[in-house]
């Protein structure tokens, strides 16, 4: 049996190496080899994912526990680097590892000829070791430094291509919303502190402290400060995850590399949110007030995002706001105690989802950089193994019969219809959001794929299919995006993927299941979903397939109701936020220090003044001279006898 | 033998130093940083020791006071650590000073070794005198270094500074001579012990007087005027000292001169934390609207260290570690910053954020280096600087939400200005063509690729700092008799109350007693006395905490 420290060793290694040639090669006019430099960086992520398969298959009932050594230890406070291998972290590390290679194995066709090509595979490798430090920790602690981690790298590569200012503003952008995120995180585990001591922080110390108070009915009792580390956690949780209000982040991500965006603002690093509320079920599923306030979130985001993703002409904006709005459905899921189908929409959203920024990256690649869609279409038969890639991964996500989407989002549905009263309410817009999601990925398919090229006519001679490099892990994902749906398809009786689950959020979904259960039969919750998806492709083909599409000019970005629309909360921001700070810091350094920089000056001009009066007494008179000196002396022992020293 | 070296030797150096050819700065350099390296080697040797104190020596009598002053030094895990600060950071700027003295690097070399001297001698004094003495003898290499290889503002940064510092440590001096009419000698002890003894409404004035001295030096709001101006005139080396070790001299005082000197009230305990806090807040405030970069390091600095001040008044039980890797870690980071400030200032001819950019291209190894440094100072979790932070957060959540919560907003704002940064210096475009100036010199980016790696080491393993304060031996120790003894005259007149207790106990912490001696000699104490409820609770969290 290989160690758990091993599976984040790997990627940590390749960080370094790679980091090493980075820099060693940064004179160099040519840069290093990008065979050799390639090779290494799909190799460390592969690794690991062998060492996870391997783990996985010999993975005892209750998991594997590890703990390497000791990070912090101070008085109140002790924590260990530790790392916990069970069912859902199985999952996690499976696809997050495995995608990692693909999408690795992809970025070698994607960046060729890149300056900075070792550096960008440094930051993946960087991101990988981050991402498994965070799923694969046993204590809050350490899952906080994948955390913040991941959001560093995705920092990094945002910025990646950093001599153009727009896309440093949007990595800063990133980094500065996620640190709002991230403070809730560390105040939550602050507050987790204070009622258990630093142990607590351990998931295991966790769940057995909640069976506990449950055990011993004290429930009521933790609730309130229990009630206020939750809204810490998921304040976090909206911030990585991109959820209301912390959610402006993740379309301006979009600046960094096409890969960059599958890998980490797709598959993996964004759903780190739910994976926490899933790995502190026990915790929230205590907790009414907030569960609903996830529900609510959860449904305002996916709504709101589906609508912003109609509007949106830039490929890739398309499929970020369709990220954030199925992220609004993992939260939906959570919200009413559903972990496992939480994280089985995350496992089947990660291929899908995976696939289609691949193959959005491959169509921008054939066409040199052009992401706006009005540019595109009738790219069909110009690179056919793209567009069956992508078309295979837009029936996953509308949810078709058969696909993987169907089979997770109709569970997320139905979990949320049978969960109670305003769980049906829900249900109903879940059930729209999914209309509306078949609308604008139609949309993108048609745009880009049918009808005829909208670009310049020098422009068609040059789209070319991509290299097989970059088809092979997209072909393999559109598998997934097909397949993925099979390990839990409720109707068919198969259930391997609630099973491998049900050790770690099983007992905190128990604990929440309503007591009474609606009985409806589950194939009317297909049967709707299925509607749904064929009315939104039936309504995105009316609309779109025969229309005139306005020619392109300026920039993608929406323009009138619905840039009011889709840049509403990034506005929220501005007046909420950086206006109030950009006014206190305004006040601090044009008022309070003018007024402290006057008052020093008054204290310095008062002592000058009274320095030169006395001056005036240091004339050639002896005789005054020895008079004052005299008069000092008096006042000298006076002063001294006076406060009782003796002589 | 260490400590008398490291106080001592330094002058020594200095005057060595004279000797060297003032023409051949090459082989002045030489001899210059093999004595760095020779005092940041003791230093660590200092720390890897465990305490150690010499005997007090005589020294003289101050007109009008009982007894004498004693050269008298001590070192304990704070101390040593922030003499590890002062030498290593003297050596990095000794090495990073080639570049930019060339002319006179030999006077450079001479202030640096005397400022190192009188850092080193106040944080090792453990006479009030001997502190006070070292304490402003800092200033004076330091404001001479200031006017002679400072910026365009040099004149008027080396006066402000100079003044305001000295004339913060007036009333400093006062206060101690005061002080030392009523004690029997000027170690800390007898100090504490007179102090104890004396009416409430003097006690407040002598506090304020001590206070002060502290509060510039940091400086924390509003005493911070002198700040900006002199860390941004001054040569960037010697900035990196005057953040990363001599403001630490002030947080210093607060913790070995303050904490167990005065009984605090609680609302002086509070008042001051939220004094901290408002420092950390404005500091990062005016950090965010700097235009000059290194006035934002400055600001930074401010913000970082208002943080540790209010981390030193949670008085929690975990404030002494916790502040000690705050200051480590800034200590580091932000020197480190510093230097590459300085560089960048050396290759660009400029310090406008606005006219920098792009240097990332020009110069991708300084840019490596700049950016993670930068990231480093952002607390990003595995580095020291999270460690610190977050446990200061921990002390700081002892006293409520509220005070968390306004430490967590820095946190943000921190990464709102330096992101900013980040991306003015090497992101971009470039500016403007710069004159070719002399780029990262190999021994300079090895030395802060250094400084970095620590923070990492630190940020992964603390207890490399941390158990620095374990190691202090307590069972001949002098002071625990002695206070032990002052308690108990106390007790023969009135019972303890709870927050007699408490400062006791935040006393006997700051002196670096561990939990069960803390809690066996506070259950001693109040063995007899009709001890109220909190001073029992205080009791059983020490006996819980261990």
């Amino acid at each position: 049996m290989i160690s758990l420290g091993l599976i984040p060793l790997f990627p940590l290694l390749g960080c370094i190496i790679l980091g090493a040639i980075a820099v060693i090669s940064a004179g160099s006019k040519k840069g290093p080899a990008e065979g050799f430099v390639g090779t290494l960086a799909v190799l460390f992520p592969a690794l690991s994912f062998a060492g996870v398969a391997l783990l996985s298959l010999n993975m005892p009932e209750g998991g594997i526990r590890e703990t390497l050594c000791n990070w912090i230890d101070i008085p109140m406070f002790r924590v260990d680097i530790g790392f916990l291998f069970d069912g859902l972290s199985r999952i996690m590390l499976l696809f997050v590892t495995g995608i990692g290679s693909l999408i690795a194995l992809y970025s070698i066709g994607y960046m060729h000829g890149d300056r900075g090509f070792a550096r960008y595979f440094a930051y993946i490798n960087l991101f990988l070791f981050s991402m498994i430090v965070l799923v694969l920790s046993d204590n809050l602690l350490l899952t906080f430094l994948g955390w913040e981690g991941v959001g560093l790298c995705s920092y990094l590569l945002i910025g990646f291509w950093n001599k153009d200012i727009k896309n440093c503003h949007a990595a800063n952008k990133a980094f500065i919303v996620n640190r709002v995120g991230d403070i809730g995180f560390l105040l939550g585990m602050l507050c987790l502190v204070t009622i258990g001591g630093s142990a607590i922080l351990n998931y295991d110390v966790l769940t057995n402290f909640i069976s506990m108070v449950i055990s011993g009915n004290h429930v009521d009792l933790v609730i309130p400060v229990l009630s206020i580390a939750g809204i810490l956690f998921f304040i976090g949780c909206t911030g990585k995850s991109a959820q209301i209000p912390l959610l402006t982040w993740l379309p301006d991500a979009m600046a960094g590399p096409t890969p960059v965006s599958a890998l980490i603002h797709a598959a993996t690093m964004v759903t780190s949110g739910v994976y926490l509320l899933a790995r502190l079920g026990s915790m929230f599923a205590l907790l009414p007030v907030v569960l609903d306030i996830i529900v609510v979130v959860g449904m305002l985001t996916a709504f709101w995002a589906a609508v912003a993703g109609l509007f949106q002409n830039d490929i890739k904006k398309v499929l970020a706001y369709s990220t954030i709005s199925q992220l609004g459905y993992m939260f939906m899921a959570s919200g009413v105690c559903a972990f496992d189908a939480s994280i089985f929409h995350v496992f089947t959203h990660a291929f899908f989802k995976a696939a289609l920024f691949l193959g959005a990256g491959a169509v921008i690649h054939a066409l040199s950089g052009e992401q706006d869609m009005r540019k595109m279409g009738g790219l069909l038969k110009k690179t056919p193994v793209t567009a069956c890639v992508m078309i295979f991964a837009f029936l996953a996500i509308v949810g078709f019969p058969g696909f993987s989407g169907f089979w997770s989002k109709d569970l997320i549905l139905e979990k949320i219809f049978m969960s109670g009263t305003m769980g049906q309410a829900v249900y109903v817009v879940g059930l729209i959001t999914a209309v509306i999601t078949a609308v604008y990925m139609g949309r993108l398919i048609i745009l880009t794929f049918f009808g005829s090229y909208r670009g310049s006519k020098e422009s068609e001679e040059h789209i070319h299919e991509a290299p097989a490099v970059m088809l092979i892990p997209m072909v393999i994902l559109a598998f997934g995006a097909v397949f993925a749906g099979y390990l839990w398809a409720d109707s068919i009786g198969i259930k391997f993927f609630a099973e491998t689950l049900a050790p770690v959020v099983g007992a905190a979904q128990a604990y929440n299941t309503p007591a009474v259960v609606a009985h409806v039969n589950p194939v009317v919750f297909a049967a709707l979903g299925t509607v749904a998806a064929l009315l939104g492709m039936f309504i995105a083909y009316k609309i779109y397939a025969n229309a005139r599409i306005p020619a392109a000019k300026g920039s993608s970005a929406p323009e009138g109701g619905k840039a009011t629309w889709t840049f509403l909360f990034d506005s929220i921001h501005k007046y909420v936020g950086i206006i109030p700070v950009n006014v206190l810091a305004w006040i601090c350094d044009v008022v309070v220090d003018k007024i402290l920089a006057a008052a020093q000056w008054t204290i310095g001009a008062i002592a000058t003044i009274l320095g030169d009066g006395a001056a005036s007494f240091q004339v050639r008179k002896v005789r005054l001279q020895i008079a004052l000196s005299i008069l000092g002396l008096v006042a000298l022992l006076a002063i001294v006898i006076l406060t009782g020293g003796t002589l | 033998m260490l400590l008398h070296l490291l106080v001592l030797a330094p002058f020594v150096a200095a005057i060595l130093m004279v000797m060297t050819s003032k023409e051949d700065s090459k082989s002045s350099s030489r001899l210059a940083i093999l004595m760095g390296i020779g005092f940041t080697a003791m230093s660590v040797a200092l720390i890897a020791g465990g305490s150690v104190s010499t005997d007090a020596v005589e020294w003289f009598q101050i007109p009008g006071c009982k007894g004498p002053v004693y050269y008298y030094l001590t070192s304990h895990g704070l101390a040593s650590w922030m003499v590890f600060l002062s030498s290593g950071l003297s050596l990095v700027s000794l090495i990073s000073a080639r570049g930019i003295t060339c002319r006179s690097y030999r006077n450079f070399a001479i202030g640096i070794f005397s400022l190192m001297g009188a850092m080193n001698g106040t944080f090792l004094a453990a006479d009030a005198v001997l502190f006070f003495f070292f304490f402003e003898a800092m200033v004076i290499p330091a404001a001479v270094l200031i006017a002679g290889f400072g910026g365009k503002d040099r004149m008027k940064a080396a006066m402000t500074f100079a003044i305001y510092t000295l004339v913060g440590s007036a009333p400093m001096m006062v206060a101690l001579w005061y002080i030392l009419t009523i004690a029997d000698n000027s170690t800390l002890i007898s100090i504490a012990v007179a102090v104890q003894g004396l009416p409430e409404a003097t006690q407040n004035v002598l506090l304020v007087c001590f206070l002060l001295a502290f509060l510039v030096k940091t400086p924390i709001f509003p005493f911070h005027g002198w700040q900006a101006i002199t860390y941004a005139e001054a040569p960037a080396p010697l900035s990196a000292i005057l953040t990363g070790a001599m403001s630490k001299a002030g947080v210093f005082g607060f913790i070995v001169w303050i904490l167990p000197i005065f009984p605090l009230s609680m609302n002086a305990v509070s008042c001051m934390m939220w004094l901290g806090l408002l420092t950390a807040v404005y500091g990062a405030l005016m950090a965010l609207r700097a235009t000059d970069g290194k006035k934002l390091l400055a600001f930074s600095s401010m913000g970082h260290l208002g943080l540790a001040v209010a981390g030193v008044f949670s008085l929690s039980e975990a404030m002494l570690p916790a502040v000690l890797v705050l200051l480590v870690a800034h200590g580091i980071s932000a020197g480190a910053q510093f230097y590459l400030m300085g560089i960048a200032e050396r290759m660009a001819g400029t310090r406008e954020l606005d006219k920098l950019g792009g240097l990332s291209s020009k110069n991708p190894v300084f840019s490596t280096l700049f950016g993670f440094a930068g990231v480093m100072a952002l607390a990003v979790p595995g580095t020291a600087g999270f460690v610190g932070e977050f446990s200061v957060l921990l002390t700081l959540w002892d006293m409520g939400p509220l005070p968390a919560l306004v430490a967590g907003f820095t946190l943000i704002l921190s990464a709102a200005y330096m992101l900013r940064f980040i991306q003015k210096v090497i992101f971009g475009k470039q500016a403007r063509e710069y004159e070719e100036g002399r780029r990262t010199m190999p021994l300079e980016g090895v030395s802060i690729a250094v400084m970095l790696l620590l923070l990492l080491v630190f940020g992964f393993h603390p207890a490399y700092v941390t158990d620095s304060l374990n190691e202090t031996e307590v069972t001949e120790d002098p002071a625990a008799a002695q206070v032990l003894n002052s308690a108990a005259l106390n007790n023969g007149e009135a019972p303890m109350t709870a927050e007699e207790i408490h400062q006791l106990d935040s006393t006997l912490a700051a002196a670096g007693f561990k939990d069960d001696e803390r809690a066996s000699i506070i259950a001693q104490m109040k063995g007899d006395a009709s001890a109220d409820a909190k001073s029992e609770k205080s009791v059983k969290e020490a006996s819980d905490a261990k």
